[in-house]
Formats: C-alpha cells, sequence, structure tokens
C-alpha cells in the first residue's frame, strides 16, 4: 500500500509528468507498425513499364512509415522482398501485370527490348516495408555513399546550381530516395555528399565525378555543346537504344577469339535553332568524299567527334546531305563493349543513359573529384542492427547487475533502468521526429549519452543518501548538490562535441549531434524526473 | 569578499551548533577547529581513516593501501608522472619512427576497407595471393569476430588508385566467390584521409581547450582547474601511447573516442574537485573517499558495458571506440584520484600554510 501511494506521488511531480509526455510523443514520432507485409517502393526507375503506368518513387523528405507499400502483384498477396521477385521475376515481355499498393492500383505493360526481344526491368526497387519512423543510416541500411571534392572553391550560389545538377542527374537516373548535400570542414574545405540508400548503384559513381562537358566538334570548330545548345533528347523506345542497323557483335578490332563484343547505341537529340545554324555554317564548306563502291551515303571529308569531358568518346560521318543545313535533329551515337553479347548490351545502355543525362543537365560548374566512396552491403546492415540490440541488452544487463551488487536496493536499480531506457526511446522518438539518421557513428553517440545518464545517476544517488551529506544538507540541497556536478560534467562533454559537428566534411557530425542531444535530454528532461523519483521512494 | 567570508563563518559556526546539539561532531572536531577551516585543517589527520567508509561496498579493498594514500600523497604523485613521462617518451619515438604519434587507420591515410562477412576462406592463402598480385601496397587481411564466433573478414589495404582499386576487388571476389551486394567497401583518396587526420586533431584540440575554459569558468581557482586539465589530458596521452604500444591502427572513431574520454575523463576529475572545493561537509580525505566511491561505481558501470560491447558487437567502428575508452577508463583513476586528489590536497595544505602565516 505504501509503495502504491508512493507511486501515485511520483505521478503527480510536474517532471515526471513532463517525461511521461516527452515518451509518449517519442512513440507517436517513431510511429511503430504493427502492418509491415509487402514491400516498401524505393525507386521507379525513369521510363520503365512502372513509371509509365504512373507508379511514383519516393522523396527523401518522406517519412519512412509513410511510404506506398505494394501489397500484391497479380492479386497474389506479397510478404517479403523475396517473394515480389519471384513474382516479377515471373512475367514475361509484353504481360500486363496488375500491382496493388495500399495508395491504388497500377497496370503495368511489360516492356521487351526492341533489339533482343527480352522484358526489360520492370523498374520497381524494392526494401522491406519499414517497422518505424526512426530512419536507417546508410552503414545499418546499405547504400552508396560519395564524397566528392570540387576542384576549386564555389561561391554558395554556385554551390547551389551544382548540387541541383546533381539532383537532377540522379533523378533521371530514377533515384529519388536520395540525399545530395553541401558539407565543410574547419579548414573551410567544401565537399559534395552524396547518399543513395540501398542497392549499390556503381555507375551513379561515373555519373557523379563527371562534369559532364559535353562538345561535338568539327574539326577544331565546336559544332554544340550538351546542356545549352541541346533543347530535347529522346529516350524512349523509338528513337533510342541499340543502333538496329549495326547492332552487336563480336569486335573486329580486338585480337581474334579476345571473346569481346561490341555493340552500338543511338539516341536522337533537338538541338536549338541557333546551333543547327552555327551547325550548318560549319559543314557548308567541307567537301564531300565522294562514296565508295558498297558505302551507303557520301559523307563529309571532316566527321563530328563527341568530347565528353575532354575525351573522344566517338566519331560520327556527316552524311552528304547535311551539308550547309540547319537541321535540328541530330542522332548521337557510341558504343559498348563486353565479354559477351549480352554484358556488351548491357554496358552501351548503359554509356547511353549516362550521356544522355549529361546532355539533359549539361556540365557542372566544376569539376569535382571524387575522395571517398563507401558502398555498403544491406546484408551486413541488417545483421548489425540484430547484433547491436544484443550488445545494448547485455550491457544493460551488466551494468543493473552492477548496481544491485553495489547498492543492494532494487528501489534504486528500477528508476535508473527505467531512466536509461525512457531515455534512449525519447532519443529515438526525436531523432524519427527531425529525421535524423540514426548510423554507427549516432550509436557510438548513444553510447555515450547512456553512459553518462548512468554516470549521473549514481552521481545523485550518491549525494543524496551519503550520510555526511544527510548531516549538513536536506534533500533538496542534496540534489542540487548532484546537479551542480551533472551540470559541469554535462557543459564540458558538450564542448568537446562542439568541434566535431563542423569538422572532417561532417561525417562524424552524427556522433557530435547524437551524444550532445541525448545527454541533454538527460540533464533536462529524465535527469529531473529520476530526482522526484528517488525523492518520493527514497526520502525518508 | 570579506562580506562574503564573514557570511561564510557566520554559516559554519550555525553549522557547528547544530552538529554539536545533535551529537554528529566527532571528537577531535569539537572547540579545536577554528570555524570556517573544519575543510581543510582536517587533511593531515592521522585518526581520521578509522571512521571513513564503513560498510562501503568498496572499503575491503581500499584498506591495505589506504594508509599510504593518506600520508604519503606527495610521494605518490611520482606514479602518474611517471606513467605520464614514460608516455610521452613512447610517443616521441612514435614520431621519430613512423613520422606520426598513431598509427594511422586506413581512413586517416587513405586506402580501402573491404569487410566479408560469412565467408570462411583460408586468410593465409589469400593474404599471400593479394601480396602477389599488389605487391607495392601493404594489404591486411582480419577475421571478423561476433559473440565469440568467426563471422566473415576484414580487407585493408592502403591502395588509392581507382583502377587498382577495382583489380583488387576482383580478384578477391574470384578467390571467395563473393557477390557484388554481400560486401561492404569502403574507400578513402589519401588527400581526404590526410584532411581528416588534421581536421579529427583540431577538433580534440579545440574540444581539450573548451573543456578547459569550462573548467576554469566552474571553479575559478587557478591551480585546483590546472589539476583537472592537466588530470584529463594525462588520461589522454597515456591511452595514446598503450594504444601505440599495442599497435591499434587509429580510424576516425578512434579520435571519436578519445573525444568520448575527454567527457568520461575529466566527470570524475570535477567530481572529485567539486566535492573536495566546494563542499563544507567532513574532511578533504572524507570528500575524496566520497569521490572515490561515487567514481568507483561510474568506472564499473562503463567498464562493464564496455567490456560487453567488446566482446558481442561485430562492428571494428563500435569495438575500436570500446576499446580506446576501456583503456582510457583504466588510466583514469589513477590520473583522478592519485594525481588530481594528490594535487588538490597539496594545494590546500599550501593554502592552509599561507592562512596561518598571515
Amino acid at each position: 500500500m505504501a509503495v502504491v501511494d508512493k507511486l501515485k506521488r511520483v505521478f503527480t511531480r510536474i517532471r515526471v509528468i513532463i517525461l511521461v509526455i516527452a515518451l509518449i510523443l517519442a512513440v507517436l514520432a517513431i510511429h511503430p507498425q504493427a502492418d509491415t507485409e509487402g514491400v516498401a517502393i524505393r525507386t521507379i526507375m525513369k521510363d520503365s513499364a512502372a513509371f509509365e503506368a504512373g507508379m511514383q518513387g519516393p522523396k527523401a523528405t518522406d517519412t519512412p512509415t509513410s511510404r506506398e507499400v505494394i501489397k500484391s502483384v497479380n492479386n497474389i498477396p506479397i510478404k517479403n522482398v523475396a517473394e515480389f521477385t519471384a513474382q516479377i521475376e515471373k512475367l514475361q515481355a509484353d504481360d500486363t501485370a496488375q500491382i496493388k499498393t495500399d495508395r491504388g492500383f497500377y497496370r503495368l505493360i511489360i516492356k521487351s527490348d526492341n533489339l533482343t526481344g527480352k522484358k526489360q526491368d520492370v523498374g520497381v526497387k524494392v526494401y522491406p516495408v519499414p517497422k518505424t519512423n526512426i530512419r536507417k543510416g546508410l552503414d545499418l541500411e546499405g547504400g552508396t555513399r560519395v564524397l566528392l571534392k570540387p576542384e576549386t572553391k564555389l561561391a554558395l550560389q554556385d554551390m547551389d546550381s551544382l548540387l541541383d545538377n546533381m539532383k537532377q542527374r540522379l533523378n533521371l537516373f530514377g533515384l529519388t530516395d536520395i540525399v545530395v548535400r553541401a558539407t565543410k570542414d574547419l579548414s573551410g574545405n567544401q565537399y559534395v555528399l552524396v547518399e543513395i540508400a540501398g542497392a549499390n548503384e556503381e555507375e551513379v559513381k561515373d555519373l557523379l565525378a563527371k562534369q559532364g562537358k559535353f562538345e561535338a566538334k568539327i574539326g577544331n570548330d565546336t559544332a554544340f555543346v550538351g546542356g545549352r545548345d541541346i533543347v530535347y533528347v529522346c529516350r524512349s523506345a523509338e528513337c533510342a537504344g541499340i543502333d538496329p542497323q549495326v547492332g552487336c557483335g563480336p569486335a573486329s578490332a580486338g585480337p581474334e577469339g579476345s571473346g569481346q563484343f561490341f555493340c552500338r547505341f543511338r539516341f536522337s537529340i533537338s538541338l536549338t535553332p541557333e546551333a543547327a545554324q552555327h551547325h550548318a555554317d560549319i559543314t557548308k564548306d567541307i567537301p564531300v568524299v565522294s562514296a565508295e563502291p558498297g558505302a551507303r551515303d557520301a559523307y563529309l571529308e571532316k566527321p563530328l567527334d563527341l568530347y565528353l569531358d575532354n575525351e573522344k568518346v566517338d566519331t560520327l560521318q556527316i552524311g552528304e546531305d547535311l551539308k550547309g543545313r540547319a537541321v535540328t535533329e541530330i542522332a548521337i551515337s557510341g558504343s559498348g563493349t563486353g565479354v559477351n553479347r549480352e554484358t556488351a548490351v548491357e554496358d552501351a545502355l548503359k554509356s547511353m543513359k549516362r550521356l544522355q543525362t549529361v546532355l539533359i543537365t549539361g556540365s557542372l560548374p566544376i569539376k569535382l573529384e571524387i575522395v571517398k566512396t563507401d558502398e555498403i552491403s544491406p546484408v551486413l546492415g541488417s545483421e548489425f542492427i540484430r547484433n547491436s540490440f544484443i550488445v545494448g541488452f547485455f550491457a544493460l544487463i551488466a551494468v543493473v547487475a552492477v548496481l544491485v551488487v553495489v547498492y543492494r536496493k532494487l528501489l534504486i536499480t528500477i528508476p535508473i533502468t527505467i531512466t536509461l531506457l525512457s531515455e534512449i526511446l525519447i532519443l529515438l522518438g526525436f531523432a524519427a521526429l527531425i529525421g535524423w539518421e540514426l548510423d554507427l557513428a549516432a550509436i557510438a553517440g548513444l553510447i555515450i549519452a547512456i553512459g553518462t545518464g548512468v554516470d549521473d545517476q549514481i552521481v545523485m544517488i550518491d549525494e543524496a543518501l551519503s550520510k555526511k551529506s544527510q548531516e549538513i544538507y536536506n534533500w533538496k540541497q542534496r540534489i542540487k548538490n548532484a546537479f551542480i556536478i551533472i551540470m559541469a560534467a554535462y557543459f564540458t562533454t558538450v564542448v568537446a562535441m562542439i568541434p566535431l559537428l563542423f569538422a572532417g566534411a561532417g561525417l562524424l557530425k552524427g556522433f557530435a549531434f547524437t551524444s550532445i542531444v541525448g545527454i541533454s535530454i538527460g540533464v533536462f528532461i529524465t535527469r529531473p524526473a529520476f530526482a522526484a523519483f528517488i525523492e518520493e521512494l527514497l526520502k525518508e | 569578499m570579506d562580506a562574503i567570508s564573514k557570511k561564510k563563518k557566520r554559516r559554519e559556526l550555525a553549522r557547528l551548533k547544530e552538529l554539536k546539539k545533535q551529537g554528529l561532531l566527532a571528537h577531535g572536531q569539537a572547540g579545536q577547529i577554528p570555524v570556517a577551516q573544519a575543510h581543510t585543517k582536517q587533511k593531515t589527520s592521522p585518526a581520521e581513516h578509522h571512521e571513513q567508509g564503513k560498510g562501503s561496498f568498496f572499503s575491503p579493498f581500499l584498506h591495505p593501501i589506504r594508509s599510504c594514500y593518506e600520508h604519503h600523497y606527495k610521494k605518490l604523485l611520482i606514479i602518474p608522472m611517471l606513467i605520464l613521462i614514460l608516455a610521452i617518451g613512447q610517443i616521441a619515438f612514435q614520431v621519430a619512427t613512423t613520422g606520426d604519434f598513431i598509427h594511422k587507420g586506413i581512413s586517416l591515410k587513405g586506402g580501402i576497407t573491404v569487410t566479408i562477412p560469412g565467408t570462411t576462406v583460408d586468410l593465409d592463402q589469400l593474404e599471400q595471393t593479394l601480396a602477389t598480385a599488389f605487391p607495392e601496397y601493404e594489404i591486411g587481411l582480419r577475421t571478423l569476430t561476433r559473440e565469440g564466433r568467426t563471422s566473415g573478414f576484414v580487407l585493408e589495404a592502403d591502395i588509392t588508385d581507382q583502377q587498382k582499386i577495382d583489380e583488387n576487388i576482383a580478384l578477391l571476389e574470384k578467390e571467395t566467390g563473393m557477390t557484388r551486394d554481400s560486401y561492404t567497401i569502403e574507400s578513402v583518396g589519401s588527400s581526404l584521409g590526410e584532411s581528416f587526420f588534421k581536421e579529427t586533431l583540431i577538433s580534440l584540440l579545440i574540444a581539450f581547450v573548451f573543456m578547459a575554459c569550462v573548467v576554469f569558468f566552474y571553479f575559478r581557482q587557478p591551480i585546483p582547474c590546472l589539476a583537472v586539465v592537466l588530470a584529463a589530458g594525462s588520461d589522454i596521452i597515456v591511452t595514446i601511447a598503450v594504444v601505440n604500444v599495442i599497435g591499434l591502427k587509429i580510424s576516425t572513431a578512434g579520435i571519436a573516442a578519445f573525444l568520448m574520454l575527454i567527457g568520461y575523463s575529466v566527470d570524475t576529475d570535477i567530481l572529485l574537485s567539486t566535492r573536495v572545493l566546494k563542499r563544507r561537509e567532513g574532511t578533504v580525505l572524507q570528500a575524496v573517499y566520497g569521490s572515490v566511491k561515487t567514481g568507483l561505481t561510474m568506472m564499473i558501470t562503463t567498464i562493464v558495458a564496455v567490456v560487453v560491447g567488446l566482446f558481442i558487437t561485430e562492428s571494428e567502428v563500435l569495438r575500436q571506440i570500446m576499446l580506446i575508452v576501456l583503456i582510457g577508463l583504466m588510466v583514469d583513476p589513477i590520473m583522478t584520484w592519485i594525481q588530481n586528489a594528490g594535487l588538490l590536497r597539496w594545494y590546500l595544505e599550501v593554502q592552509e600554510a599561507k592562512k596561518k602565516q598571515e
């Protein structure tokens, strides 16, 4: 009965009420989901069957639990990623697939490749349905992180246009769940941080590092450049893809039996009238080379050379009929190689996509150097989360065991344990609320916060229960004494973490931020509540 | 100043009166101690340790060294000083032989780290294959353990050339049969590694200076403040030396661990100095012992948590952080309760002597 009375008093204390409110808010922010059947959509590739059916990929700013979830494919319920993949693999070219999500219903017509006749990728990338709104960082979820350094210092607005351009490039690639952010370090170096959640996107690295300065030259004259001179880049199957006239075949240039295959791609672009006129002005004085027997057409003496970042990527003959004419429609071509037909096709299409992207977005205002890349396996991440729970659980048990041995009072150890757990919950809730990603560094920060939390509560218990203190100070003064120590420790830790918020391209920011937020929550929310707790429970 | 001390004096008198009334005042204390100096005067009293910490959980362990600790604290100061000098010597040696004061890991030097979980391969053989294929680089393989069992391996190589990296990965894939999604590659360019190292070092220094400022602001007495800062600094320096001796290669996370250590190490020092300088109850030694009890409880809880983490975690990053924090926590008691406490007692003794002369 006495205990019940005490507990009643505990929960009428304003500090405890604040803690309870914080806990409720945290749970609301974390938003745990009971129903996690299905698969969440990560990306919808541009121009894919899914894209044309009207499906959309999530934005990076969408909260994890608000993402669209696929519930069934062709009326077969989908429980997990493996089931989804199995259903998608069953689909044949020209099939119609019905995908039902928690938002709506989509009818996909599976496209076939116009050259190989094989079905094209459906264009949906999925991942397990998030159980909470806590965002997992790349370390835990898998994905690609690229840190790039601009060659020279950029003004603020140049940096903005650089970031916009890079975002646009990635979006064109079908990646929407991305982070593209400028960061700095203490020495004032600028960096661009790109994070792509989920699977490894190897080609993305090339896409980001390329400045994408595209130039078409005839002799030494620039005919047109990417971005500015180009109004339209065709990316649909009718006017872009493997060149049906040339197709694929064994590379003739390579040594016999090298096994190299070679594919040509082509796509059409539209030039601005000014660029077309400029093109005409250059070509009008170039003599025609007479057609050789067997050749299809006569062409001009000087070809059109395509340069990407000052490197020649392809050479096109200019047909005789184009001489001096202002044509706005131009076909761009290029090639890909591989050890067999399939990989050659793949490589060609990849190069095509990259070229199309840089032609649309134009060149970046500056050259970027990749200074760090992390490609993190999703397998490793999920294993790590499981492992973290085990570590946390056993560490907690060990700490509680020590406290039981030292104090021999459950009335002390139980409140400490409750306070610890609420601190973790509030911190996670806060992270979910502001969209802070939890990664390895953040977990290290969490460990600091918890460790400091335990230390502070030991200080409070010892101050409150010390016989010597009891002789001189009343309860309030003793708690105040404890807080004097706690606040000093708090401020030293916070100021020690502050430089790390700004150092090293922000890669350790998660650590500093999480520990600062964690110990602040401790000092301002859970510690006062703990004081009220022990006052009601232990004060004689 | 005068007004304050008068006020203090009055408060102290009232307190003593109250204690006397309750019969709680220690025998030797009654009458003989000038007010307002109760705290400092008692510290050399030979009798006081007998009434110390009865029933305290740690008292049995402390008994044999107690007398030495109480009476020879100045001589004991030699121990932390000696350790500190040895540590500085080790670091100087490290700088002289390698050019850096720590063994830099890949993330501070540039190179690649490949983490391959769940594969069991003959590491020695793989290491040889890689070494013959890439003789110009330093390639290291380590097994990963989780919950006490082998759970994969990590490759670290100081390769920064993209083409060579691709070749290395291709060879690795061929040798281990791993697939693209099953492993993690982290690569750091050498320029970034260098700037990371510089950056984290600067932040460590700034952190230390900031911490010192807070301590000065808090205690406002130069010498005790210096003692706190010295204790935290010694803890970090000695930990660096120990880390060097065991040959741990420091990554950026390792630097984060040293930052954690600043926090943890200063906490116990603040605890000690607050109890000794800002409290009026008991004697200096009582305050020291009180903080030892609290501090040891803090230390033991942290150590058990860290040790558990060290054994169970499969993250190399966390393991390194835990290991460094663990080493630092082992060093901390010497710096806090021998060095800092010794300096504090010495300081108070000198103050006392000065007051007497006046």
